[in-house]
C-alpha cells in the first residue's frame, strides 16, 4: 500500500519539476499540502479507525493527528514560501536555478514525513525519519551561503548520529521480541501488546538509546546544539519546516513511551524524559535572555517548548499526555507566526540583529505586531491556547514534585522576560529627526535613553538613511494572520471534535 | 637450586655474552646492504670491543663515581637479566630467577643508571640525552607492563621459564594472542633498543641522539662494558620475542644433543628476527621527537585492547 | 569443515585490528591515512561477515560481506579520494578540542564503558563470549566514530568518524541478531554520506583555500562583516 502511495507521490514530484514558473510551482506545492490535510481529515472522519491498510500502512489517531498538524503548517508554509522566495530571489540570495530543488525538497518532505508517520514498521520509520533529514537539510542549504552550509551539515551530522543510536536501540527492540516470542518483530502494534514480557534492563536500554535518536531529531538537550544555527541562518522557510521535524521525533517518544509504560522500568524512563525536559528548559531560559539575534531567540524557544512537552509526556498521567498533544498543535501554529514575522523583519532590515532593527512600527507595523503577538502567545498568556497547555502539565508535575513545578515556573517567567526584553529592546527604537544647518540630522533614539550619540558623533557619522519600506506581498502576510487567529480561536474555544480525538488517541496509546 | 638451573646458569649467559655482539653486526650489514653498500664484517663488533678494551679511559674532572661505577653495573645487570630468559633450554625454575616483574625493574634499574651516567659528566649532550630518554621512558612503560601482562595471562605464568615451558618446541603459537602479543613485543623492542624510528644508532649527530647521548663522555673499557651491556639486552629481548613466536625446537630436557640443536636453532632464528628487524629499520625514517609519545600510545592503545580481548573474549 | 575455534581465533585477531583501525582514524593526523583506516576497517568487516557466515551458514551474512565490500571498500573511498584530489586538502591538523593522545586514553576508556553497559544489559541474552564481545566492539566502534563527529574540525573527517560509527552500528547488528531491514538502512546510510561528500565537493570545503577565505573574512575584507 505504501508503494501505490509512493508511486503516486513520484508522479506528483515529477510533474513538480516540469513547470517554470515560480507561481506554478509554488501552487503544486501548496496544493500537496493541502490534498495531505485533507486526506488526513477524511481520514479521521470516515475511517474507522485503528485502521491497516495493506501491509505496513497503519493509520490510527495517533499519526493521522500529527499528520494534521504537519499538512496544516506545511500547506501555510507553502503559501508564504512564494513571496519570500521571490525576495530572497530579487536580493541575489537565492539562485533562481535552485528554486526547482527547493521545491523539490519541500514536497518531498511532506511526502517522507508521511509515510513515516504511517508506517507501524519501526525500521521504515527509522529510514523515512532519516531522509525527512536530509530534504529538511537541503532546504537549509538552500542559500548559496557558506554557514547556512554548515549549519545544514551540523544538522546532519547531530541528528544523523543519534539516529543511529536509535538504531542501536532498534535492534535491541528486536532481540528483545525475538526473546519474548521467538520470532523478532519491530511493529509498533505487535511491540505494544507484549511489551510487558520483555526483559527491563533490555527495555530500558533500547529506550534510552532510542530517546537519545527522537531526542535529536526534536531538538532536545544536550543534542539540540543544531537548532540555532539550522533556525537563524536558514529562510524562515526552513525553520519551519525543522519544526515540523521536530514534532515527528516527539511522535517517536511518545510512541516509545506508550510501549514502555506497562513494564516496570516505567519510572526510569519517566525520570530520563523529566530530566532532560527540564534541562532543556534550563539550557534555552538561560540562553535566551542575553540573544540578541532574532531567531535565535524563537530557536531557543523551540527548545524550551520541546523540554516542555518532554515533561508533559514522562509525568505519564493521561491528563499531561492530553494537554501535551494539544501543546503540539498550538505550538506549531504559534510557531509559524513568529517565524512568518521573523521572516518578514528579516526581508526588511537584511539582518536578525536586534541593533539594526529601526522603526519597526513605521515600516513593518503587521509584521511587528504579529511578532507582539506571537510572542505573548508563546509564552502562555491567556487566551492564547498555550496558557490551558502548560498550566495543566504545571499542575500535573506538581505531582511528580512541588519543587519540579517551582523551578519550571520560574525558567517559563525567565523565557517570558527574555521575550519582552528583546521586544522592548528592538521594538523601541526610532528615528528621531531634527533640523541643523540645513540638514536634517537622524538619530536613533532607543527608549529609555535620550541621546545615543555626543556632539562630535553627530558630526563624523554618516547621513542615516531611512531604508526603502519592504513591500509585503499578500501571501506572506495572509498565513500569520490565519495561524494567530486559529491559535486564538482554539484558545478562547476548544472544539468538542479535538476533545473526542485527544482522548481516542490517549485511549489508544494505552493510557486509562 | 637444582642442577637443571645451575647448569642454566652456566650456559646461558656465556653463550648470550658471546652471540650479542654478532646481532649487532648483522643488523648493521642487513642495513648497510638495503643501502647499497657492503657493511662490516659480521665479527666487526668483536674487534672493536677488543679495540676499546685496550684503549685510555678518560674522566671528567666533574664526574662521580656514578660515571665508574655505570658500565659494571649495566653489565652486571644484564647478566643477571639473561638468567632469566631461556635461550638454550627452558630449566626448571628456581625461586625468583625468571621472574617478569624482576626482569621488568633490573631494566629499569639498567636505564636508569644509564642516564644518571649520561648526567654525570656535566656535558650538555649527556643531560639531554638524559631527559630524553627518561621522559620517553615514562611513556613506553605502560605499554612494558601490559605487553608482558598480556603475555602472563595468556600463558598463565608470572615466571618465564615457566611460560616457555608452556610454548617450548611447538611449531605455532598456541594462542592467536600470542600473535598480537609479539607485535607488540617487537615495538617494544624496536623501542628498548634505540632504533629506528625511535632513535638511529647510526647517528653522529648529537642533538638528534636520545641514548646514545648518554654514553657519549664514555671511552676505553667503560664504553666497551657499555656496547656490550647494550647488545646483551637487544638479544635478550630478541630471545623472548623468539620464544613467543617460534618457540620451536627449544628444549626443556638437559639433553647434550638436545641442547646443541636448540642453541643452533636460535642462532638461526635470532638471525632470521635481525634480519626483520635491519630491512624494517631501512624502511622508515626517524620519527619527530615529540611525535612519539603519540606513537607510544598507540602502541599502548593496542596492548590494552590485546589484553582487554585476552581477559573478557 | 573448518574448526570453528579457530575461525574464532581468527576473529578476535580481526577484532583487534577493527579497533586499531578505528584508533587511527582518532589520531592519526594525515586525512589520506584516515581513509585507509577507513578502508581497512570496512574490509576487516567484511572478512569478519563472511567468516560468521562460515560458522553460521545464513546467507544475508554473505550478502552483507559482499555489499560492504562493493560500497565501502571501493565505492565510497574511491569517491572520497576523488574529492581529495580535485579540492587538495592535506592535512587535517585542528583538532577542536582533543588531542591524539588523550583521545586514545579516552578510547580506551570507552570500550570499558560499553563492556560494562552491554554486560549488565545482557543479562537475559544467551550470548557467546565471542559474540558478546562482537557486541562491545560495535558500540564501542560507534561511541569512537562519535568522538572523530565531535573533536575535528574538517568535515570529511567528520564524514569519516560517521561511516566510522555505521561501521560499528552494523558490527553490532551482526552479533546480535539479524536484522531484515539492513540492507535498506545501510543504503540510506550511505546515500546521506554522498550526498553530504557531493556537497564538500561542489562547495569546495576543507580546501586549504578556504583557510585563506576564513582569514580574510575574520580581516573582514571582504564583506562588512555582519554577524548573522
Amino acid at each position: 500500500m505504501i508503494r501505490y502511495y509512493l508511486l503516486v507521490m513520484g508522479i506528483f514530484l515529477a510533474f513538480g519539476l516540469i513547470p517554470k514558473s515560480h507561481r506554478l510551482m509554488n501552487a503544486l506545492a501548496a496544493g500537496n499540502g493541502m490534498l495531505h490535510l485533507v486526506m488526513s481529515c477524511v481520514a479521521l472522519s470516515m475511517l474507522d479507525l485503528p485502521e491497516r491498510l495493506g501491509e505496513t500502512l497503519y493509520l490510527d489517531h495517533l499519526n493521522l493527528y500529527v499528520e494534521l498538524i504537519t499538512s496544516l503548517g506545511f500547506t501555510a508554509a507553502a503559501f508564504y514560501a512564494r513571496g519570500y522566495t521571490d525576495s530572497l530571489m530579487e536580493a541575489g540570495e537565492l539562485d533562481p536555478r535552485n528554486l526547482k530543488t527547493f521545491y523539490l525538497a519541500f514536497n518531498l518532505l511532506l511526502v517522507t514525513a508521511t509515510v513515516a508517520l504511517f508506517s507501524d514498521n519501526l525500521a521504515l520509520f527509522w529510514i523515512f525519519a532519516e531522509l525527512t533529514t536530509v530534504c529538511a537539510a537541503m532546504l537549509v542549504a538552500i542559500l548559496s551561503a557558506r554557514e547556512n552550509i554548515d549549519a545544514a551539515l551540523k544538522y546532519v551530522f547531530i541528528v544523523s548520529g543519534a539516529m543511529l543510536f536509535a538504531f542501536l536501540g532498534l535492534i535491541f527492540l528486536f532481540t528483545l521480541s525475538e526473546q519474548a516470542l521467538g520470532k523478532g518483530t519491530l511493529n509498533w502494534t505487535e511491540l505494544a501488546v507484549h511489551a510487558s514480557e520483555f526483559s527491563p534492563a533490555l527495555l530500558l536500554a533500547s529506550f534510552t538509546f532510542m530517546f537519545i535518536g527522537f531526542g535529536a531529531k526534536a531538538g532536545v538537550a544536550p543534542f539540540h546544539t543544531w537548532l540555532p544555527d539550522a533556525y537563524a541562518r536558514a529562510p524562515s522557510v526552513s525553520a519551519i519546516l525543522s519544526g515540523l521535524m521536530q514534532n515527528l521525533g516527539i511522535y517517536g517518544i511518545i510512541r516509545m513511551y506508550s510501549l514502555l509504560r506497562e513494564s516496570n522500568v516505567a519510572p526510569q524512563a519517566s525520570s530520563i524524559l523529566l530530566a532532560a525536559g527540564v534541562f532543556s528548559i534550563a539550557l534555552a531560559s538561560f540562553s535566551m535572555f542575553q540573544q540578541r539575534n532574532l531567531k535565535r531567540l524563537i530557536a531557543f524557544s523551540s527548545v524550551e517548548h520541546m523540554g516542555l512537552l518532554l515533561i508533559g509526556i514522562g509525568i505519564g498521567t493521561p491528563l499531561a499526555l492530553f494537554w501535551a498533544l494539544f501543546y503540539m498543535l498550538v505550538h506549531v501554529l504559534v510557531k509559524e507566526t513568529l517565524l512568518f514575522s521573523a521572516g518578514i523583519l528579516h526581508r526588511q532590515y537584511r539582518s536578525n540583529m536586534r541593533e539594526n532593527m529601526w522603526d519597526v512600527f513605521k515600516l513593518q507595523p503587521r509584521a511587528a505586531w504579529g511578532l507582539i503577538l506571537g510572542s505573548i502567545a508563546i509564552v502562555g498568556m491567556p487566551p492564547f491556547p498555550l496558557f490551558p497547555a502548560k498550566f495543566f502539565i504545571l499542575l500535573e508535575s506538581a505531582a511528580v514534585s512541588p519543587y519540579l513545578t517551582l523551578a519550571l515556573l520560574l525558567m517559563l517567567i525567565l523565557a517570558a522576560a527574555s521575550f519582552a526584553n528583546f521586544l522592548l529592546k528592538a521594538f523601541s527604537k526610532v528615528t528621531v529627526e531634527e533640523e541643523k544647518d540645513r540638514h536634517t540630522i537622524r538619530t536613533h533614539v532607543e527608549a529609555g535613553r535620550a541621546e545615543l550619540k555626543t556632539a562630535a558623533e553627530k558630526a563624523d557619522h554618516d547621513e542615516i538613511r531611512l531604508p526603502n519600506k519592504y513591500v509585503v506581498r499578500s501571501g506572506m502576510r495572509v498565513p500569520a494572520i490565519f495561524m494567530l487567529a486559529l491559535a486564538f480561536a482554539l484558545g478562547v474555544y476548544f472544539p468538542d471534535s479535538l476533545r473526542d480525538l485527544l482522548d481516542a488517541i490517549i485511549l489508544e496509546l494505552g493510557y486509562v | 637450586m637444582n642442577t637443571s638451573f645451575l647448569l642454566f646458569a652456566l650456559l646461558n649467559p656465556l653463550f648470550a655474552l658471546l652471540a650479542a655482539p654478532l646481532y649487532m653486526a648483522l643488523i648493521r650489514k642487513i642495513k648497510a646492504y638495503a643501502q647499497g653498500r657492503k657493511g662490516p664484517r659480521l665479527f666487526q663488533v668483536y674487534y672493536d670491543l677488543k679495540k676499546l678494551m685496550k684503549k685510555e679511559t678518560v674522566y671528567s674532572p666533574t664526574s662521580s663515581w656514578v660515571m665508574r661505577f655505570t658500565p659494571y653495573l649495566n653489565l652486571s645487570t644484564l647478566l643477571v637479566c639473561s638468567l632469566f630468559v631461556p635461550l638454550v633450554f627452558v630449566p626448571e625454575p628456581a625461586g625468583g630467577l625468571g621472574n617478569i616483574i624482576v626482569f621488568l625493574y633490573l631494566l629499569a634499574l639498567e636505564r636508569f643508571f644509564t642516564a644518571l651516567g649520561g648526567l654525570d659528566a656535566g656535558s650538555a649532550f649527556g643531560g639531554m640525552g638524559s631527559s630524553r630518554s627518561m621522559s620517553l621512558a615514562a611513556v613506553i612503560e605502560p605499554t612494558m607492563v601490559i605487553s608482558f601482562a598480556a603475555l602472563a595471562f595468556v600463558l598463565k605464568s608470572l615466571n618465564l621459564h615457566e611460560m616457555f615451558a608452556l610454548t617450548a618446541g611447538k611449531i605455532l603459537p598456541i594462542s592467536p594472542t600470542l600473535v598480537l602479543v609479539s607485535i607488540s613485543l617487537f615495538i617494544i623492542l624496536i623501542v628498548e633498543t634505540g632504533r629506528l624510528p625511535v632513535d638511529n644508532p647510526a647517528t653522529h649527530l648529537e642533538l638528534t641522539m636520545i641514548n646514545e647521548a648518554m654514553i657519549l663522555e664514555q671511552a676505553g673499557k667503560n664504553l666497551a662494558l657499555l656496547e656490550l651491556a647494550h647488545a646483551l639486552k637487544q638479544l635478550l629481548l630478541m630471545g623472548i620475542l623468539i620464544n613467543t613466536i617460534l618457540p620451536v625446537g627449544l628444549s626443556t630436557e638437559i639433553d647434550a644433543g638436545k641442547i646443541a640443536v636448540s642453541t643452533l636453532l636460535f642462532l638461526v632464528k635470532a638471525g632470521l628476527l635481525a634480519v626483520i628487524i635491519g630491512l624494517f629499520e631501512s624502511s622508515l625514517a626517524k620519527m619527530r621527537l615529540f611525535r612519539l609519545p603519540a606513537f607510544y600510545v598507540m602502541a599502548f592503545f593496542f596492548s590494552a585492547i590485546t589484553i582487554l580481548i585476552e581477559v573478557f573474549a | 569443515m573448518i574448526d570453528p575455534t579457530f575461525l574464532e581465533g581468527i576473529i578476535k585477531i580481526l577484532f583487534v585490528f577493527v579497533l586499531i583501525s578505528a584508533g587511527l582514524i582518532i589520531s592519526t593526523r594525515n586525512l589520506s591515512s584516515v581513509l585507509t583506516a577507513y578502508t581497512i576497517q570496512s574490509f576487516l568487516l567484511a572478512a569478519v561477515s563472511s567468516l560468521l557466515y562460515m560458522i553460521d551458514g545464513k546467507n544475508q551474512l554473505l550478502l552483507l560481506a559482499v555489499l560492504t565490500l562493493a560500497s565501502k571498500v571501493i565505492l565510497i573511498p574511491y569517491f572520497i579520494s576523488r574529492i581529495e584530489q580535485k579540492i587538495k586538502i592535506g592535512r587535517d591538523l585542528h583538532f577542536a578540542y582533543l588531542e591524539p593522545t588523550p583521545s586514545l586514553l579516552l578510547s580506551i576508556g570507552l570500550i570499558i564503558l560499553s563492556y560494562t553497559f552491554l554486560s549488565g544489559v545482557f543479562k537475559g541474552l544467551p550470548l557467546s563470549k565471542l559474540f558478546f564481545f562482537g557486541a562491545v566492539i560495535g558500540l564501542s566502534l560507534t561511541l569512537m566514530g562519535m568522538l572523530v563527529v565531535f573533536s575535528r574540525k574538517r568535515v570529511i573527517t567528520k564524514a569519516l568518524g560517521y561511516l566510522s560509527m555505521e561501521n560499528g552500528v552494523l558490527m553490532f547488528g551482526l552479533f546480535v541478531t539479524e536484522l531484515p531491514f539492513i540492507i535498506e538502512v545501510l543504503i540510506i546510510i550511505d546515500l546521506i554520506i554522498l550526498v553530504i561528500l557531493t556537497t564538500i565537493m561542489a562547495v569546495g570545503m576543507d580546501s586549504s583555500i578556504e583557510e585563506y577565505r576564513q582569514k580574510f573574512r575574520k580581516l573582514q575584507i571582504w564583506t562588512g562583516g555582519e554577524s548573522q
